[in-house]
C-alpha cells in the first residue's frame, strides 16, 4: 500500500528532486569560490549590522502597515458589492508587478516636491526618509496582502455565513467569531511572504530613503556581485540574509496558531448580514485608504495613455518584440512554476495524513519559500556558474532565465495552491482512500474544486516572469530583450517619456494576463471576484 | 476546457524556445561584442556602427547586450574561459584595473596617438572610444543662480541635490572621484555637508535623473552631454550642465579585445574600426558622448558646452583601484553620520 502510494507520488518527488538539486547545484558551486575565515571580518563591520537592523525595522513595519489596512480592506471587498470592485481587485493582482522605477516616478508624481499633493492641497509630504519607503512597500503589498486574505475568505463554508445571518450577525461579530478564525490561517504566511519581499527591497529602499542611512542588504549583496565580483562576500550575504529571514519565519510560525484545516464545505452563495452607520463607516475608512494610497500612483502610472505619444510607441516595432520575449519566458516559467508548486503541495499533503511524516508539511512549504530569500541574482550567479563547470555555455541562458524566473514566483504560486490542497486533503482524505483513487484519477476529481486557485497560481507567476528585470538584465544577449529590459533602455537612454508608456502597456498586459488565466484556467465561476 | 487552456500553453511554450533559438544558426563569420543595453538599442549608436563595419568585412556583428558597463564586467568574469565574447565594448576608466586584473584581455595593437582625449592615451589593453565628463545638470527654468563650482554645489543649503550611489553606479563612482580630487583629505567634510541637503541617492543613473525631470531635485549628477540631447531631440534648450571652476571628473568609455576570442582576426579588425570615422561618427548624437578623435564634419552646436571643460581632474587607474574601497567607506561613514 505504501509502495504503491510512492509509485503515484514519483512525479511529486521528481520535480521537488529537482528543485532541490538545482539549489543544490547553485549553492555549491557559489561556496566552492568562498573563503569561509574572511566571513567573520564581515561579521565585524559595524554598517552591516546598522543594515540589518534597519531592514528589519522597515521590513516590521511595511508588513505590518500592510496587513493592519489590508485587513478591513479585504473584509469590505468581501462583503460589498459595489461599481468598480472586480477592476479594483484586478488592480490589485498588479501592483507588485509594477517595475520600481516606474512606481518609484508614479508616487514622485503624487507626493513629490512637485507633485499633486503639493501642487493642488499645498501638502508637502516628507517623502524622502522612512515615510517614502513605507508608501512604497504599502502600494506594492497591501494589495498582494488584500488577495491572500480573500483567498482566507474562500475556505470559510457556507453554514457558517448562513448561521451568522440567522443569528443576526453585525459585520463586527462575524468578524470577531467568524473571519477572525479564517484570517489567522492566512495571516502567518502573508506576514512573512510581504516581511521578505521588504526585507529584500532594493531600488525602493535606495530611491526613496534618501541617502545611504537606509539600505539593505541586497545592495551589499549587488555591490558585491556586480561591483566588486567578489563571489565570496556576496554568498555570505545572501547566506546571512537566508538565515534571518529563516528565523523570522521560524518566530512567526512558533507564535501563530498551529494551523488546523477544518472538515469545510467552499462557500459558494453569499449571505448578506446586517449592515450599521458603524459598519458603513469602517468599510469608508478602508476605501478611503485604498483610494489614497493605491489610487493615486497608479493613476499617475496610467496618465500617459492619454498622451499622442503612447500611440506612436504602440506601432514601434520593437515594442512589439519585447512583448513576445516577455510572453516567450513567462509562459514557459508560469507553467513550470505552477507544476513545480503542485509537486510540492502534493508532497506536502502526502506527508501531512502520515504520523511520522506528520512534521513534514512546514517544512517543505519552507523550502518553497527559501528562495524568496535568496536575492534572484544570486541564484542565477549560482546557476551560471554551475552549468559552466558542467560545461554549458551561453545557450542554455534562455532556460536559466526561465527557470529562475519559475523558481523566484513559487512562493506566490504555493501561498495560493496550499490551502485549499490542505483543505481538499482534510475534507476527502478518507474517500479517496477506500474508494482506491489516486493520482491522475484523483486530479481528474479534484480539478473543478482546486482549477481557481490554480489560476491565481499562475497569473502570478506570469506577472512576476512578466515583469522580472534581475534575472534577464544578467543574462541579456540581442535577442531577449523582454519589455521590462526595454523599457528601462528607454529610460537609461533620457527618453523617460516613451518608457512611461512603455510601463503602460507593461501593466496593461499584465492586467490582461492574469484576468485571462484566472477566466481560462479558473473557470467561468472562477475567482474571487465573480462569485456570487 | 481545461485541456485546452493548458495545451495552448504548453505549444506556446514549444514555439517560444523554437523562436528563441533560430537567430543562433548563422552561416557568416560572426562578432560577438558584449556592450551595454542602451548602446545597442535601435536609437543607440549600435545599429550604425553594426551596418559601417559589416561594410567592411564579410562579417555579422552580433551585440550581446548587458544591463550597464559594470554587467559586461561581471558577465565575462562569470563565463571565464568558456566566454564567447570577442570584443567588449562599453568599460570605463575606473573598470580597466578590474577588467586587467580578470586577466581575460589581450593587448591591442591599435594606433592610439591621434586620440583626443585630455593627457593623451597610452594603455596597451584598451582603447578609447568615448568622452565627456561628470557634471550637475539644472533646469534654467527654475534654477536662478546654477552653481558654478563643485564647492557651490557642496555648501549651497538650498540646493536640493540628487546623486548616485557610488556602490552601484558609474556616475556615483565618479563624484566620489571627483570629490576626492578636489576636497582630498577633507573629503568626508564636504561628503557630510553635501549630506544636509541631498533630496536622495539613486541605485542608478536613470533613476537619478527621471526623478529630476519630475522635478525632485535642483542639480542632478549626470554628464557635460547630457543637455545636447534634450536640444538635438527635445529642441529644449533649459536644461544645461553646471561647470565647475575646480575642475569636471572625465569619463571615458573604452573597449577591449578577450585573450580567448573565438574570432580574433575579426576582433582585431574591430579594435582598429574603433577610431576610424564609421565608428566614432555615430557617437555623438548616438551614444550622447563625444568623439575621442579629430571629425571631418562638426558636431552640432548642441554639443559646445560640452567641448569645453575648463579643467580636466582626473586620479590614477591604480590609485582608484587601490583605495575605492576606502574612499565608499569614508563616504558611507560621512554621510550616515
Amino acid at each position: 500500500m505504501f509502495f504503491r502510494s510512492i509509485k503515484g507520488l514519483l512525479p511529486a518527488l521528481l520535480g521537488v528532486g529537482f528543485f532541490l538539486l538545482m539549489g543544490a547545484a547553485c549553492l555549491v558551486a557559489l561556496l566552492r569560490y568562498s573563503e569561509l575565515h574572511a566571513w567573520l571580518g564581515y561579521l565585524q563591520q559595524p554598517y552591516l549590522w546598522r543594515v540589518v537592523r534597519f531592514s528589519l525595522w522597515q521590513a516590521l513595519l511595511s508588513s505590518g502597515i500592510s496587513l493592519l489596512i489590508a485587513i478591513p480592506v479585504a473584509s469590505c471587498l468581501m462583503h460589498r458589492r459595489f461599481y468598480g470592485r472586480g477592476a479594483l481587485l484586478q488592480l490589485f493582482s498588479v501592483s507588485m508587478v509594477v517595475p520600481t522605477i516606474v512606481a518609484i516616478l508614479g508616487l514622485v508624481v503624487v507626493y513629490g516636491r512637485s507633485g499633486w499633493l503639493s501642487q493642488f492641497l499645498g501638502i508637502q509630504v516628507p517623502l524622502y526618509g522612512l515615510t517614502g519607503i513605507l508608501l512604497a512597500h504599502v502600494f506594492f503589498n497591501m494589495p498582494l496582502a488584500v488577495r491572500l486574505l480573500l483567498q482566507g475568505y474562500d475556505l470559510i463554508p457556507a453554514g457558517q455565513w448562513r448561521q451568522a445571518t440567522q443569528l443576526g450577525f453585525t459585520r463586527w461579530t462575524a468578524f470577531r467569531w467568524i473571519e477572525w478564525h479564517y484570517m489567522k490561517k492566512v495571516l502567518p504566511g502573508a506576514f512573512v511572504l510581504i516581511f521578505m519581499l521588504c526585507f529584500s527591497s532594493f531600488a525602493v529602499v535606495l530611491s526613496l530613503g534618501g541617502g545611504p542611512k537606509f539600505s539593505t542588504l541586497e545592495v551589499a549583496i549587488y555591490q558585491a556581485l556586480r561591483f566588486d565580483f567578489d563571489l565570496n562576500k556576496a554568498s555570505f550575504l545572501a547566506l546571512l540574509q537566508v538565515m534571518i529571514c529563516s528565523l523570522f519565519a521560524l518566530l512567526v510560525y512558533r507564535i501563530a496558531p498551529v494551523n488546523r484545516q477544518d472538515v469545510s464545505l467552499l462557500a459558494l452563495t453569499r449571505y448578506p448580514l446586517k449592515d450599521s452607520y458603524w459598519a458603513r463607516f469602517a468599510d469608508g475608512v478602508a476605501l478611503l485608504c485604498v483610494f489614497v494610497l493605491v489610487i493615486p500612483p497608479f493613476v499617475a502610472i496610467f496618465g500617459p495613455i492619454f498622451s499622442p505619444l503612447f500611440f506612436e510607441t504602440l506601432q514601434s516595432l520593437a515594442l512589439w518584440q519585447a512583448v513576445l520575449v516577455s510572453l516567450q519566458i513567462a509562459l514557459p516559467a508560469a507553467l513550470v512554476s505552477v507544476l513545480l508548486g503542485i509537486c510540492f503541495a502534493v508532497l506536502a499533503r502526502f506527508c501531512m495524513g502520515r504520523p511520522y511524516l506528520a512534521f513534514l508539511p512546514n517544512k517543505i512549504e519552507h523550502l518553497g519559500n527559501l528562495i524568496l530569500m535568496v536575492p534572484g541574482l544570486v541564484i542565477a550567479t549560482g546557476l551560471f556558474l554551475a552549468l559552466r563547470d558542467v560545461g554549458w555555455g551561453l545557450p542554455s541562458s534562455y532556460w536559466i532565465v526561465v527557470w529562475v524566473n519559475a523558481v523566484m514566483a513559487l512562493p506566490f504560486v504555493l501561498r495560493a495552491l496550499m490551502p485549499v490542497m490542505y483543505q481538499q486533503e482534510r475534507r476527502f482524505r478518507n474517500v479517496y482512500l477506500s474508494l482506491g483513487i489516486q493520482s491522475w484519477s484523483r486530479w481528474r476529481l479534484e480539478w473543478p474544486l482546486v482549477r481557481v486557485n490554480v489560476a491565481q497560481a499562475l497569473g502570478y507567476a506570469l506577472l512576476l516572469s512578466l515583469g522580472d528585470m534581475g534575472v534577464i538584465a544578467l543574462f541579456g544577449s540581442q535577442g531577449l530583450v523582454s519589455l521590462p529590459l526595454y523599457l528601462f533602455q528607454l529610460i537609461g537612454s533620457y527618453r523617460l517619456a516613451e518608457g512611461s508608456c512603455v510601463a503602460v502597456v507593461l501593466i496593461l498586459l499584465c492586467l490582461m494576463l492574469f484576468y485571462g488565466s484566472s477566466r481560462f484556467v479558473g473557470g467561468k465561476v472562477g475567482g474571487v471576484n465573480v462569485k456570487n | 476546457m481545461n485541456t485546452f487552456s493548458f495545451s495552448t500553453l504548453f505549444s506556446a511554450a514549444i514555439v517560444s524556445v523554437g523562436v528563441t533559438f533560430s537567430p543562433l544558426m548563422l552561416a557568416k563569420d560572426t562578432l560577438n561584442v558584449y556592450t551595454y543595453d542602451s548602446f545597442a538599442s535601435d536609437w543607440g549608436p549600435g545599429p550604425k556602427i553594426k551596418a559601417n563595419f559589416e561594410k567592411t568585412c564579410d562579417c555579422e556583428v552580433n551585440f550581446v547586450a548587458l544591463d550597464s558597463s559594470v554587467g559586461i564586467l561581471s558577465r565575462v568574469q562569470l563565463e571565464g574561459q568558456s566566454s564567447q565574447a570577442d570584443v567588449l565594448l562599453g568599460l570605463d576608466l575606473n573598470l580597466m584595473e578590474a577588467a586587467k586584473k580578470s586577466g581575460l584581455l589581450l593587448e591591442h595593437s591599435v594606433d592610439t596617438s591621434n586620440v583626443t582625449v585630455p593627457g593623451g592615451w597610452s594603455d596597451k589593453i584598451f582603447v578609447p572610444f568615448d568622452q565627456g565628463h561628470f557634471a550637475f545638470i539644472y533646469n534654467s527654468d527654475t534654477l536662478q543662480n546654477p552653481p558654478t563650482s563643485l564647492k557651490d554645489v557642496v555648501d549651497n543649503t538650498n540646493l536640493r541635490v540628487i546623486y548616485q550611489d557610488p556602490r552601484t553606479s558609474t556616475p556615483g563612482l565618479g563624484l566620489l572621484l571627483w570629490m576626492k580630487s578636489v576636497y582630498g583629505e577633507d573629503a568626508a567634510d564636504a561628503w557630510a555637508r553635501l549630506a544636509g541637503h541631498t533630496v536622495t541617492v539613486t541605485k542608478s543613473w536613470s533613476d537619478a535623473y527621471s526623478m529630476f525631470l519630475k522635478g525632485e531635485a535642483d542639480v542632478v549628477l549626470s554628464y557635460t552631454t547630457s543637455p545636447a540631447y534634450h536640444i538635438v531631440v527635445e529642441g529644449e534648450t533649459k536644461y544645461r550642465a553646471a561647470m565647475a571652476s575646480e575642475g569636471l571628473y572625465p569619463q571615458i568609455e573604452v573597449a577591449a579585445m578577450m585573450k580567448n576570442a573565438p574570432n580574433s582576426v575579426l576582433a582585431q579588425q574591430f579594435m582598429q574600426f574603433i577610431l576610424q570615422p564609421g565608428f566614432q561618427s555615430t557617437v555623438a548624437t548616438g551614444n550622447w558622448m563625444l568623439p575621442v578623435i579629430e571629425l571631418d564634419e562638426t558636431l552640432p552646436a548642441a554639443f559646445d558646452s560640452a567641448l569645453k571643460p575648463s579643467k580636466n581632474l582626473v586620479l590614477s587607474a591604480k590609485d582608484v583601484a587601490e583605495h575605492r574601497g576606502a574612499w565608499v567607506d569614508e563616504w558611507l561613514n560621512a554621510t550616515t553620520r
